[in-house]
């Protein structure tokens, strides 16, 4: 067996194509890795910037009606491997008591030229899905086809050994071969990776990498297992490296183009959609007549909500609605420096009024989010998930699908920080009530003493650890392997009938 | 030296890389054109929803010149391209419409004035469906087609090395040259046969489909698309043909073929485009907003300034109307400035994907097919001189009403009569044929280079062949 691995292998390690596997592997990644770096620090400093932009513009607010929470999302530095959704999605969400923010509702930062996406965006994980298969079916096409045609493998048979060995050790000698290459350029590209300044990989994102390297390896083994296929089934070398050619073409470049172009797109739910909004139109409207209610009905008489304040500053109110997404709420801010002596009495009226509009305002926000929440899950999500699984068919997909939940990268990983902007709205709506905010001075001016932002809980994003992206990732990895066995088995049996 | 194109001609029509690739290219134009003619009607009923929207606007707006010169001619839409199915062009990313903006100023009542204003977010921020390329021609014929030609030289002189028949054929009194030419025209045609097929194919069923008309003009295109298709497509022929003469054994060859195919069209232009775009760092969305601030807030300086002291009645008029076409053009100067920063970036990025053949053919494709970046600078050239003739109509229309004191940007000063919306200018997008030429001519000359390099590279490997 030893001497049978040993053999297959210094037939793979002496050949050209070997040297020229190691060879392009390492440039590409290394390469690669090096602009993947310098766009990752620019993202990350345009980040830093943004997060101190939106510190400055929210100190600047001398009211806190006025004034808008702005969180971002910070770069992930295992976008490198797989950028995934991490550069397309919105990555700065205003939190405000009046909407429960979600994706759709986020804005982007750093994103300084729109134009460049015109570009394919790389990543190491791209560069594997290409090299990889690619690799695997070139070392793979003559395994059998071509000891066959030179008539090594009957010689091989005739000694006592079982097919399934032989199998067996020409399998691990090639994979051995073309982890090679896999293992040095990725190592690279780590070493690389330590040396920037701007990233830090905890020991998290460390297993988060050795996840991304087995996945690799299985997706190598994937491909190597079809070249073997190929080749056992046909006999000639020719044939099985066009076969393989055609095939390789038609998995990598082809069918994840093609395929979602090709299954009719599920009809967007415009009855849901409309059902939905009225249903949201509906929560405001009342709030709007309680509203107006609480306004006719108080100690003060007319109906204006700035109780005819007159004063430096501004003020403007309006409900507003975007039924595409789903958003709508009311918005009132009033940002005054001062008032004439005859506002002052109007001020406990204003203050109770604004107190029962917060209260109001949070209440309807959430009970649009009981009704925007799943709506948007069935208009958006679903048919991209459905879309999503017609891609996994190819292994192509599912590793890349694989890697990108390892890195935090997918959808589910880029939702998360959305959860956690929920979570910090919640946290920022206790500290109002908590301050009596809604019901101050400063609510809506700020001439004796203005908004203090300094007591504002702060926001920080932490990624989920391991144990959530394994339970995302093992499912695809875990099919993956399998592909692995249902193609191994198919192979020994083709093999084990093989008449020499 | 026709004898040995149809010897090779004989021998590929009947390998199993000839059926594959049939099979493989007529896949893929079948599903390009199914594609088209689900997509295609649908874009074009929303341009005409929107265009009908942005007209019904002109018309409302348009009974009284003042609110029409105010707010302006509405949103202006890009023409889809009835070519799109050939190059995709990253259009998806391209914003198709250039806005207008007017605001109300709260301060001294003034409304400020119409001003171009170009999208600033990608259009797709919301989208979580995964991130595919298009299958349009320039992805066919850009990875597709250019695979296939090397998969069909790869063994081309190797090959016939190994069998022993090189030493058979060179026995004859045949030049060199003559075999080499030979085995390239073969080696073309046999790639164009499926390649021909499938486009036509393809265009048979556009053109059956009653939802799109190709014109004249059109079908032109499509020649030179088509033709630019077959020079890619000998390119990597003739690369085969050069690394085959070079190396002894067919399997080698195949690896080093692929090595540089993957090389050179798969990472070459994604990688050098981000490089390239790591150059220059154009203007910021927080910048432009922080510039057109201060600007806005130093206009309003001047004004209070001026109006510190007590002006009279006509002076002050004339100091308003100023002021709000002073404000209304320098923002759309810094605009301008803004964009042209971001074009800037991506022209040499695109300048510099040139090194890879696709970036070449694809920049080739989506200037005849009338989609992608270029056609983009077209259209916003087309919605700047709309702008100046809205500007030059109004200040027209304006001078024609003996009522007005000829003082546009502000009410009082301007004629408040009402206008034809027939008269005023409509905005038509247009594409510019010549312009294409004269933007793809560089593109084509570096094709033909490059392919007359890689040619006379492989007589040169070829001639020093020993058998």
């Amino acid at each position: 067996m030893m001497t049978l691995i040993r053999r297959e292998l210094l037939d793979n390690l002496m050949t050209f194509r070997f040297a020229a596997a190691t060879f392009i592997m390492l440039l590409l990644v290394v390469a690669n890795t090096f602009v993947l770096i310098i766009d990752y620090e620019r993202r990350l400093a345009s980040h830093n910037d943004a997060v101190k932009m939106h510190q400055r513009q929210l100190q600047e607010k001398i009211t806190y009606s006025a004034g808008e929470v702005r969180v971002d999302r910070p770069p992930n530095p295992l976008s490198i491997f797989n950028v995934g959704f991490d550069k397309r999605l919105g990555n700065e969400v205003r939190i405000s008591h009046r909407v429960v923010p979600s994706l759709w509702d986020a804005g982007m930062h750093g994103s300084d030229n729109p134009f460049m996406d015109m570009f394919a965006s790389m990543d190491i994980v791209f560069i594997f899905e290409v090299i990889l298969s690619l690799f695997a079916l070139i070392f793979a096409y003559n395994a059998f086809a071509g000891e066959y045609e030179s008539g090594t493998l009957r010689l091989v048979l005739t000694h006592p050994i079982g097919r399934g060995k032989i199998l067996v050790a020409k399998y691990m000698s090639a994979m051995l071969c073309l982890i090679v290459p896999l293992l040095i350029s990725l190592l690279l590209s780590i070493i690389l990776l330590t040396t920037s300044t701007a990233i830090s990989l905890n020991s998290d994102d460390f297993l988060r990498i050795g996840g991304i390297i087995l996945t690799s390896v299985a997706y190598l083994s994937v491909f190597y297992l079809i070249g073997l296929l190929i080749s056992a089934a046909t006999r000639r070398t020719s044939t099985a490296l066009m076969l393989s050619m055609f095939i390789w073409g038609f998995l990598v470049l082809v069918y994840p183009n093609m395929i979602l172009t090709v299954v009719p797109r599920p009809e967007s739910p415009d009855a849901l959609r409309t059902s939905a909004f009225n249903q949201i139109e509906n929560i405001w409207e009342t709030f709007d007549k309680e509203r107006k209610h609480y306004l006719a009905t108080d100690d003060f008489p007319g109906e204006d909500w700035g109780y005819e304040l007159r004063g430096l500053g501004s003020r403007g109110a309006n409900l507003m609605g975007n039924s595409q997404r789903l958003l709508y709420t009311y918005r009132s801010v009033m940002n005054f420096e001062g008032f004439g002596e005859k506002d002052e009495p109007k001020m406990p009226h204003a203050q109770k009024h604004f107190g029962f509009l917060g209260a109001q305002t949070i209440d309807a926000a959430d009970r649009t989010w009981l009704i925007r929440k799943p709506a948007l899950e069935e208009i958006f999500i679903q048919r991209a998930d459905i879309e999503r699984i017609y891609l996994k068919l190819s292994p192509v997909g599912l590793y890349d699908a694989a890697t990108q939940a390892w890195a935090g990268t997918d959808l589910l990983g880029v939702r998360d920080f959305f959860h956690a902007a929920r979570q910090y709205r919640q946290s920022v709506i206790n500290y109002f009530y908590d301050n009596k905010v809604f019901e101050s001075r400063q609510w809506f001016a700020g001439d004796k003493g203005e908004a203090d932002w300094s007591g504002l809980p702060q926001f920080s994003f932490q990624r989920d650890d391991i144990n959530t992206n394994a339970k995302r990732a093992i499912p695809d990895v875990c099919l993956l392997l399998m592909i692995n066995v249902v193609l191994f088995i198919v192979i020994f049996l083709i093999f084990i009938k093989t008449e020499v | 030296m026709w004898h040995i194109a149809k010897r090779e001609l004989y021998d590929n029509l009947n390998s199993l890389r000839f059926a594959l690739a049939t099979v493989l290219l007529l896949g893929l134009m079948l599903t390009n054109a199914a594609v088209y003619l689900h997509e295609h009607p649908k874009r074009i009923q929303k341009y005409n929803a929107s265009i009908n929207e942005a007209l019904t606007g002109v018309t409302t707006r348009a009974e009284s010149l003042y609110t029409l010169a105010q707010e302006g001619p509405g949103l202006l839409y890009k023409k889809p391209s009835t070519l799109r199915f050939c190059a995709e062009g990253g259009e998806p990313f391209l914003p198709n419409v250039v806005g207008g903006t007017f605001l109300w100023s709260s301060s001294g009542g003034l409304k400020g004035f119409w001003r171009l204003n170009y999208p600033s977010t990608s259009p797709n921020l919301t989208d979580i469906r995964p991130n595919v390329t298009k299958v349009d021609w320039a992805f066919i014929i850009g990875y597709v087609l250019s695979l296939i030609a090397i998969l069909f030289t790869f063994d081309a002189v190797s090959g016939e090395r190994e069998r022993g028949t090189l030493r058979l054929m060179l026995a004859n009194p045949i030049p060199r040259h003559t075999v080499l030419i030979g085995k390239l025209l073969g080696a073309l045609i046999s790639v164009s046969i499926p390649f021909a097929l499938a486009v036509l194919m393809n265009l048979l069923v556009i053109s059956t489909s009653s939802t799109v008309q190709l014109g004249a003009d059109a079908w032109g295109r499509l020649g030179i698309i088509f033709f630019i298709a077959l020079l890619y497509a000998s390119l990597f022929l003739a690369l085969g043909l050069l690394v085959s003469a070079r190396v002894s054994r067919s399997a080698v060859s195949l690896v080093i073929l692929l090595l540089i195919w993957v090389t050179f069209v798969v990472f070459v232009p994604s990688t050098l485009a981000s490089i390239a775009g790591g150059f220059s760092s154009p203007m910021s969305t927080d910048e432009l907003w922080q510039r057109r601030g201060e600007l806005y807030a130093k206009r309003w300086e001047r004004y209070d300034a001026y109006f510190a002291e007590r002006v009279e009645r006509s002076k002050e008029i004339q100091f308003k109307g100023e002021h709000v076409i002073a404000e209304a053009e320098e923002q759309e100067r810094v605009n301008e400035e803004h964009l042209a920063q971001q074009i800037a970036q991506v022209k040499f990025a695109r300048g510099t994907t040139r090194v890879s053949p696709i970036a070449i053919s694809q920049h080739l494709f989506e200037s005849f097919a009338g989609t992608g970046f270029e056609r983009h600078l077209q259209f916003l050239e087309n919605a700047r001189t709309h702008a100046r003739q809205f500007r030059k109509f109004i200040a027209d229309t304006d001078s024609g009403d003996p009522e007005s004191s000829h003082i546009i940007g502000i009410r009082e000063g301007m004629s408040e009569k009402p206008v034809n919306p027939a008269a005023v200018p409509k905005f038509e997008d247009m594409l510019n044929l010549s312009r294409d030429f004269n933007a793809a001519l560089m593109d084509l000359l570096l094709l033909v280079l490059l392919f007359v390099v890689l040619l006379s590279g492989a007589y040169l490997a070829f001639v020093r062949v020993e058998v």
